[in-house]
């Protein structure tokens, strides 16, 4: 091992093998946030769905908002990770895991809000292709049910395409720790979860076969599973739901979305890890172009869902429009279009705005922006469906806030619980692709070594 | 150690190219890929004895059980739509594109549980049992761990150099490893 890429690598090493202060105290501070999410919902199930502001009409309120909103971020890591390996992007590489385990982390927090909302969490099982005691079977033909089968096997690949490509990690942490002392705890933890990996040809073969397959098995899931989350607007009649485009808008908002909790993570990763040799900011360049690209589709989307609205002038469909444009929603929908638009556009247009702080800001910014866009579609329609003698509003309770905000909290505590046991960027692609640039000789060279 | 008993000699290398010239001095000595052992911490391609035959079914696995689980989905959907006799006014019990879209994920989770089981066959894991040999952590370092499995007898000049350890045996302090370079 070359003395630079021993150095280079004692930050990835450094959460692995001793308990850090920093890390510790955000895990405790993240689980104070994220007890809040759960001392809400216990609240709620105690107290029954009627401390949430949800009534009719608006039904749907917080809830559907954040669920669509996470399982949105949770297309930040598999289907940016898989799209990156598949198309060989090099520079993928310090990217990917980091990417895939927020992809894990949202998708579970995200699957939890339709058990919230469902008010009676434990009646869940009605989803699961049982017959319930009345002898019915799931509805097959509800996007509800797609939902479910969608997210499921989204969550099953993530979770897989997250761990598999991380066995050769586990040995190398296994390896260290049986090395410095084979009884330790972290040994026993890592030998464990390693499986037994050897590194022989033929288990390298098999992995990359099998990494590559996942990748792009992946990639129609990923879409997939915002496709069929944006049919569960685009099914019914509502006013501003019933799109066509309705699939590949909230395709490309929740890749939106990614790329921004993405740029977060990566950057607060490279500060408080020191990782700056890794998430360099050539690669934060390299994101920030993707992220401007998607500022653009996602901007022409929103301009054509609304310009088609405003052209076809349905009185219902009009009537959610103008409350959005120049109604009760205006300010909401405008500082959307500011955090969504406009600051990605001054920002990531120039290289000076495509450096870690800048695009770490206009993450927040975008973030914040996708949130308001599920907001408004959710409750900005329903609070104004086609029959107009049910109009109404919606004022989120005590209950709703304390989850929003503990869902956070709990991301980022099972992030930085995960940075503890993994290493975050992924040891062995980065030494291959050394390899590849010939900072290691490539294996081609030798194969025709003469040796004396 | 009895001079005709089997061990396997470990000896790392901090190049691919180093340690390709091992590889192919012991395919000289007469090696084949059922005494040898090459293990890395990174993919290197071609680094392996010439008649070990490095393949991977996992494509076709993956094809086969998007097939099956393609099959599965379809027939849960159709089956149990019709296990309960619900009023559907005339439309279809069974009505493809929404059958499609379950049928899909079916596909999509098949070919993704078959990849990884897959993966997990060709690879003999989990093998919880797995001993760690003497030069792991090397391995750990980024650099290349040969195995050769011989009599003590067969040693040669450029083998003495090397720690010889039983097959599987424990785990040696990292003093006792001697680096085999300049084959």
């Amino acid at each position: 091992m070359t003395p630079g890429r021993m150095s280079r690598e004692v930050p990835l090493f450094r959460p692995l093998t001793s308990w850090r202060p920093k890390l510790i105290l955000g895990s405790l501070l993240a689980g104070a946030v994220a007890a809040l999410l759960f001392y809400s919902w216990g609240y709620q199930v105690r107290n029954d769905i009627g401390v949430t502001g949800l009534n009719r009409p608006v039904f749907w309120g917080f809830y559907i908002t954040n669920f669509v909103f996470w399982i949105g971020i949770s297309h930040a890591g598999t289907l940016i990770s898989a799209i990156l390996r598949v198309t060989s992007a090099e520079w993928r590489r310090p990217v990917t895991r980091c990417a895939e385990a927020i992809t894990v982390f949202a998708l579970s927090i995200g699957g939890l809000f339709p058990l919230i909302h469902l008010g009676r969490p434990w009646l869940f099982w009605f989803m699961i292709p049982l017959p319930n005691y009345r002898g019915l079977w799931p509805n097959f033909r509800s996007p509800l049910v797609w939902d479910m089968m969608a997210i499921g096997t989204y969550l099953t690949g993530s979770i897989l395409y997250l761990l598999l490509p991380m066995l050769p990690d586990l040995a190398i942490l296994r390896d260290r720790h049986i090395a410095d002392n084979p009884n330790s705890a972290r040994a026993r933890i890592y030998r464990f979860l390693a499986l037994g990996w050897r590194g022989t040809a033929q288990q390298w073969h098999s992995l990359e076969s099998g990494i590559r397959a996942l990748a792009v098995i992946i990639i129609p899931v990923a879409v997939s599973v915002h496709t069929i989350v944006s049919w569960d607007f685009s099914m019914t009649r509502q006013p501003m739901w019933h799109s066509t485009i309705f699939g590949p808008y909230f395709v490309v908002g929740a890749i939106y979305s990614g790329i921004a909790v993405l740029m977060v993570a990566m950057y607060l990763l490279r500060r408080g890890m020191g990782l700056e040799s890794y998430l360099n900011d050539k690669i934060f360049n390299n994101l920030g172009l993707l992220f401007l690209t998607f500022t653009l589709i996602w901007s022409y989307f929103t301009f054509a869902e609304h310009l088609t609205v405003w052209y076809g002038n349905e009185p219902s469909e009009m009537a959610v429009f103008t409350e959005r444009i120049s109604g009760q929603y205006a300010w909401v929908f405008w500082a959307m279009i500011l955090l969504n638009v406009a600051l990605p556009m001054l920002v990531l247009s120039f290289p000076l705005g495509r450096k870690p702080f800048f695009t770490a800001i206009v993450g927040v910014g975008v973030l914040i922006g996708m949130w308001i866009e599920r907001f408004l579609i959710v409750v900005g329609t329903l609070s104004l469906p086609r029959l107009d003698f049910t109009v109404g509003t919606y004022q989120p309770s005590w209950t709703e806030l304390g989850i929003l905000v503990g869902s956070f909290g709990l991301f980022v505590l099972l992030y930085l619980i995960f940075v503890q046991i993994a290493p975050i960027v992924s040891i062995w692609e980065v030494r291959e692709g050394e390899h590849h640039l010939g900072q290691v000789r490539p294996a081609s060279e030798h194969l025709t070594v003469e040796t004396t | 150690m009895q001079r005709n008993e089997k061990t396997w000699l470990h000896a790392v290398f901090e190049s691919p190219i180093d340690a390709q010239g091992a590889l192919q001095k012991l395919t000289e000595y007469g090696f084949d890929s059922n005494d040898i052992e090459v293990r890395s911490s990174i993919p290197l391609e071609g680094l392996y004895p010439p008649d070990l035959h490095v393949r991977s079914h996992v494509p076709l696995m993956a094809v086969l059980g998007g097939i099956v689980g393609g099959i599965c989905a379809f027939m849960l959907t159709s089956l149990t739509s019709q296990a309960y006799p619900m009023e559907t006014g005339g439309m279809p019990i069974v009505p493809l594109p929404t059958t499609g879209v379950i049928t899909f994920e079916g596909i999509a989770i098949g070919a993704i549980l078959t990849t990884v089981a897959t993966v997990l066959y060709e690879c003999g894991l989990p093998f919880f049992r797995m001993k760690s040999g003497p030069l792991d952590h090397y391995l750990a370092e980024g650099q290349i761990v040969i195995a050769a499995f011989m009599r003590a007898d067969e040693y040669s000049d450029w083998t003495s150099k090397a720690v010889a350890t039983k097959r599987q045996g424990p785990h040696q302090p990292p003093h006792s490893v001697t680096n085999v370079k300049g084959v």
